[in-house]
């Protein structure tokens, strides 16, 4: 089985290589398969992988034979593991659902760039989650950035170039601020494999205590603005609710994760939890993050446009994330990425849903949505089940997040903060239902509406389903997830 | 054989999914469709009550909190069994009634899946299995009161909506800082804090207090009651069932779980939880009433009235004694008969004549004869005057009251009885005594099938109050153990 | 103030990052944007560069004869911030087409001016 070892470098290069003959090829058709087909192969690669670490545990590979602190090392573990697997399989599901619709957002001659795009994003997302070595992190960060402002740009309208340019500005700030972190660590550690400057930074912590601070509140200001972290949110809502369904459902879902893997790993893999627990940014992260969940629901009320709604609607589960890592305990930290995984299949079902009602019906605001689900009650019925998980509805992972948040926060004893988490799944509701029922009931929206008239078929609806499933599973099979994320932990 | 305590639960759901292929295929298959299938539930109850060994199961358990889990107790039964005997009279009557309401369909579809939700809250074993049907409860009963579809009932929906949800998150504030503490909300009589030391009374007196009040949204208690009148937009058979069954209700037995199987009564004396809710339960039934006392709507003067009524359920709950809780739970079933016959005259009278205000109704006893003396019936055991089952269940929250040593709570009684008859028999005075004298009266009574079920229940309410031991023996076995 | 002045490379690398944050910030010209950029870029660069420089020794290319170790600077920062730069370019050079294309769409680059269009 130690063949197994060479999966995650090889799912990377895998979609690099194939990303690049796309191009080449005549008919969009075989682009799509390309993609597909690569996706799926990494897919089953991480799968893989996933039952290789849960039987001979986490290990080191050496990229190129280099032994660590020269060459570049990939460190696999259960988190890892779990990630790749998600990552794969929701851009397999979110690939699969485009196939069938990109056309109407994305020009014909563009597509095979989108999925050239797509391919490279995702590869550069796997390599974030496996690396071990921080400047590597760094290169696939702005690989990320450019990567997902093309699929942002593809659509080629107005709004869309404005809200990538601010993205793209925003972003290579936020990526200047991390590469400056890395310089202050590299500064003190000489090393840049995180594992070595895990081992220095514990020799000298004690001298360089300012240093280590400057550190690390650069890397998570930094890779804040990359993943929404709430008062540097401001380009998500312009980038996600512009961008081809598709590519929200993918910028939303994973995108924005990767990032905050990354920062986990900096801060409770380089600097380790007895140190970062001493310093002041978790609290910041920790009042960041309860800020973004309430904020962010507050900002979603007052949207017009269903993509906008759950554009903001990500600024506030990404708050939950920062709220679990800032807790400072394990329970926290175990919910933040279970969250992750959670609000990642969510999200981008949600993303679907409305996509799926933009393109069918022709029209994006909320008031001209009304009636919706006479037209297309199966689309709106799995919508509603997404909403139900955001708002918390038991057994949807949503309500374990924020059950355990709750608990991890009882744990660090901040007591309060569970009044935000609660306020924070009450405004939830408060966005999400209107949509619902508007599109279900009142006279005034149903008339003049025919049942099933715009239906998806159900060909077309099957990858959104499989994240609904997917989703519920993660909510009934939570247990076992969140023991295999603190086997990872540890 | 103990997975089989699920399907009553589970088989109106699955009716109720099935329904929404087959109710559509015409009037004859829509009635015997609907008829049976709550007929078959009640079939189902009653058989799986009498079969010994299942009374409890774990349909998912994950770890200790996150534990789906069902069990069978008396005071389940008591609440299943009146959930739905009650359902069967609204079938019938729902039948005749929502003819004119149209979307019959939709309508029928949503009313057997709450009998199901109904019949999980009252097996559910566990705060959090609780929890999950008390959540689903509002999401299903939401189109329901939504029925008409106009805006007006778009809005009060939405109301709705928001106090249910809202209710239910500050209660899950409680259960969340629960668990914390006792790590089990399994229900367990005489409380599951038992074991546990009371060292910080002041922080489970809070809990109690979140929990309390969480949960009393659904049981209107003032000032979280203003969704219930608005509620009343509903067509009759949905506000009917939810006064006196589905929705308030299911917030008393929640509190009646949350004081007696997971706090118990006596740690809710030593953190003297039941100092501060005695407050809020007297403003709930005064207020109630004096409210009720406004409303020319017949419909809203109900509604205001359950408030009051719910007032005296939650009273006899909270004043922890033995008699005031067998009186809560007497008034808990009494309640639910007599406002629901109530409820199913108002919407006869709607249904035949397109009245709902007390003005225009002079006269129209001699037009509907037998409704209108089912009314006064009805009327006349809610005030609470012998011999019906009204007189009953207030003798024994008296009974609680005296026993507490506080002669503060049957003169709220008292009172709360006057204000009862001075909004409720203006209605059968207006009705039998005003208006001109004619000679030919049109009689007016509705088809048979809606005034079965009101003879029916009235006969239930007489009943209950001349031979009210089957039920009284039945409730004091329940609570023998609780205090 | 004495420590600033020896740390040369650090006091004026912060300086301008320090520069190229507010340009990056606080200006509503797209191309003095990204010029702000080009220059917050560079300042990280001198600053990691700095990092592997030891004044007095060698770039490591042997000239003639091998110095031994203690002869040249150390050549890791150098390498990475190779790719830091190549990374840096693409990104100017996509911004600038971004930057292309909102004039031909907008008409202007100022960024106010945008927001305000698409207000209304």
């Amino acid at each position: 089985m130690t063949y197994a070892k060479n999966f995650p470098l090889l799912m990377i290069l895998i979609l690099f290589i194939s990303a690049f003959i796309m191009p080449l090829m005549k008919k969009n058709i075989f682009v799509k398969g390309l993609s597909l087909f690569t996706m799926g192969i990494s897919m089953i690669l991480s799968i893989y992988t996933w039952i290789f670490i849960t039987k001979n545990g986490a290990y080191f590979y050496r990229v190129g034979h280099w032994d660590a602190p020269w060459g570049i090392e990939f460190k696999i573990g259960m988190i890892e593991a779990i990630m790749a697997m998600l990552f794969t399989m929701v851009a397999t599901l979110i690939l699969w659902y485009s196939v069938y619709s990109v056309e109407k957002e994305v020009k014909d001659n563009k597509v095979s760039f989108y999925y050239l795009l797509v391919n490279i994003l995702l590869g550069s997302l796997l390599g974030m989650v496996f690396s071990n070595d921080l400047f590597n992190c760094f290169v696939f960060i702005e690989v990320t950035t450019l990567a997902s402002c093309g699929i942002i740009v593809v659509k080629d309208k107005k709004e869309n170039i404005a809200a990538t340019l601010k993205y793209l500005i925003l972003s290579s700030l936020g990526s200047g601020l991390v590469l400056m972190g890395i310089a202050f660590l590299y500064d003190i550690t000489g090393n840049l494999n995180m594992t070595y400057i895990h081992k220095e930074i514990m020799n000298v912590h004690a001298v360089y205590k300012n240093t280590l601070h400057i550190a690390a509140g650069l890397c998570t200001v930094g890779i804040g603005i990359k993943s929404a972290m709430f008062p540097l949110h401001v380009w998500l809502p312009d980038a996600h609710s512009s961008a081809p369904a598709s590519s929200s459902a993918i910028l939303s879902a994973l995108v924005l994760k990767a990032p905050i893997l990354l920062l986990i790993k900096i801060l409770y893999g380089v600097f380790g939890f007895e140190i970062i627990r001493e310093f002041a940014i978790l609290n910041l992260i920790l009042i960041l993050g309860t800020m973004g969940m309430i904020m962010g629901s507050v900002l979603a009320i007052k949207q017009k446009e269903i993509k906008r709604v759950i554009a903001y609607s990500s600024v506030a589960q990404v708050g939950y994330i920062f709220f679990g890592i800032g807790l400072g305990n394990k329970l926290g930290l175990t919910m933040a990425i279970f969250h992750i995984i959670g609000h990642a299949v969510t999200k981008s079902a949600l993303f679907l849903a409305a996509g799926a009602m933009i393109e069918k019906s022709g029209k994006k605001k909320l008031s001209e949505l009304k009636g919706i689900g006479k037209e297309m009650p199966y689309t709106l019925g799995l919508f509603t089940i997404g909403a139900l998980s955001m708002v918390g509805i038991p057994i949807l992972p949503g309500f374990i997040s924020k059950w355990y948040l709750s608990l991890a926060s009882i744990d660090a004893g901040e007591f309060m903060l569970i009044g935000a988490i609660l306020m924070s799944s009450l405004l939830n509701a408060l966005y999400y239902f209107p949509i619902i029922v508007n599109g279900y009931f009142g006279e005034e929206n149903l008339a003049g509406k025919i049942y099933k008239s715009n239906e998806k078929s159900i060909k077309e609806l099957l990858p959104l389903m499989m994240l609904i499933i997917g989703m519920i599973a993660i909510g009934a099979g939570s247990n076992k997830i969140m023991d295999m994320i603190r086997i990872g932990l540890i | 054989m103990e997975p089989i305590i699920l399907i009553p639960i589970i088989l109106p759901f699955l009716l109720g999914i099935a329904g929404t292929k087959i109710l559509f295929k015409g009037e004859k298959i829509k009635t015997f469709y609907v008829i049976s299938a709550v007929t078959i539930n009640l079939l189902a109850l009653i058989g799986i009550l009498n079969i010994e060994g299942a009374k409890a199961f774990h349909l998912l358990k994950i770890n200790p909190f996150l534990d789906i889990y069902f069990k069978i107790d008396k005071l389940g039964i008591l609440f299943a069994l009146l959930a739905s005997i009650l359902w069967i009279f609204t079938t019938f009557y729902s039948l005749a009634y929502m003819k004119h309401e149209g979307k019959e369909e939709r309508f029928f579809v949503f009313f057997i899946l709450t009998l199901g939700i109904t019949l999980g809250i009252a097996f559910s074993g566990n705060l959090f299995t609780l929890y999950i049907f008390y959540e689903l409860l509002t999401l299903a009963t939401f189109p329901l009161v939504i029925h008409a579809g106009t805006k007006e009932a778009l809005y009060s929906g939405r109301k709705y909506l928001i106090y249910s949800l809202g209710g239910a998150t500050v209660a899950l504030l409680g259960m969340i800082l629960l668990f914390s503490i006792s790590n089990s909300l399994n229900f367990v009589e005489g409380g599951v804090l038992g074991t546990v030391n009371i060292d910080n009374p002041k922080l489970l007196l809070t809990i109690y207090m979140v929990m309390f009040l969480g949960f009393g949204v659904k049981a209107a208690i003032v000032p979280f009651h203003s969704w219930l009148p608005a509620a009343m937009v509903a067509p009759t058979p949905v506000s009917s069932l939810l006064h006196a069954v589905a929705v308030v209700k299911s917030g008393i037995f929640v509190l009646v779980r949350v004081c007696y199987f997971v706090f118990g009564a006596e740690t809710i004396r030593q953190i003297h939880g039941n100092i501060y809710t005695s407050v809020l339960v007297f403003i709930t039934i005064l207020l109630g009433s004096l409210l009720a006392l406004h409303q020319e709507n017949l419909k809203k003067r109900l509604a205001y009235s359950t408030i009051s009524q719910l007032g005296y359920i939650v009273l006899g709950i909270i004043l922890l004694n033995e008699n005031a809780l067998i009186g809560g739970l007497l008034h808990l079933v009494n309640h639910a008969v007599i406002k629901i016959t109530l409820f199913f005259c108002v919407g006869a009278i709607y249904f035949m004549t397109h009245k709902k205000n007390i003005n225009e109704i002079k006269g129209i006893g001699k037009q509907m004869p037998v409704t209108m003396t089912c009314f006064s019936i009805a009327s006349i055991s809610l005030i609470g005057i012998p011999p019906t089952n009204g007189f009953v269940s207030k003798w024994y929250l008296a009974l609680g009251g005296l026993t507490e040593n506080k002669i503060i709570f049957p003169i709220i009684l008292l009172l709360s009885a006057f204000l009862t008859a001075a909004y409720l028999l203006p209605i059968v005075v207006t009705a039998f005594f005003h208006g001109e004298e004619k000679k030919d009266i049109k009689k007016l009574d509705p088809p048979i099938k809606m005034l079965v079920p009101i003879i029916l229940l009235t006969g239930i309410t007489i009943f209950l109050g001349l031979f009210p031991n089957v039920l009284l023996h039945y409730i004091k076995s329940i609570v023998e153990n609780l205090v | 103030m004495e420590r600033l002045l020896t740390n040369y490379f650090e006091t004026g690398s912060m300086i301008l990052f320090g520069i190229g944050f507010v340009t990056l910030l606080l200006h509503n010209n797209l191309i003095k944007k990204i010029i702000g950029m080009n220059i917050m870029d560079t300042a990280v660069f001198l600053f990691f560069i700095a990092k592997g420089n030891i004044i007095g020794k060698e770039a490591p290319i042997i000239k003639g004869i091998h110095k031994g170790i203690e002869g040249y600077i150390n050549p890791l920062p150098t390498a990475l911030m190779l790719t830091g730069i190549v990374v840096a370019v693409s990104i100017t050079a996509f911004a600038l087409a971004l930057t292309i294309k909102i004039y031909e769409k907008y008409g202007t680059i100022e960024l106010d001016e945008i927001t305000r269009m698409r207000g209304d």
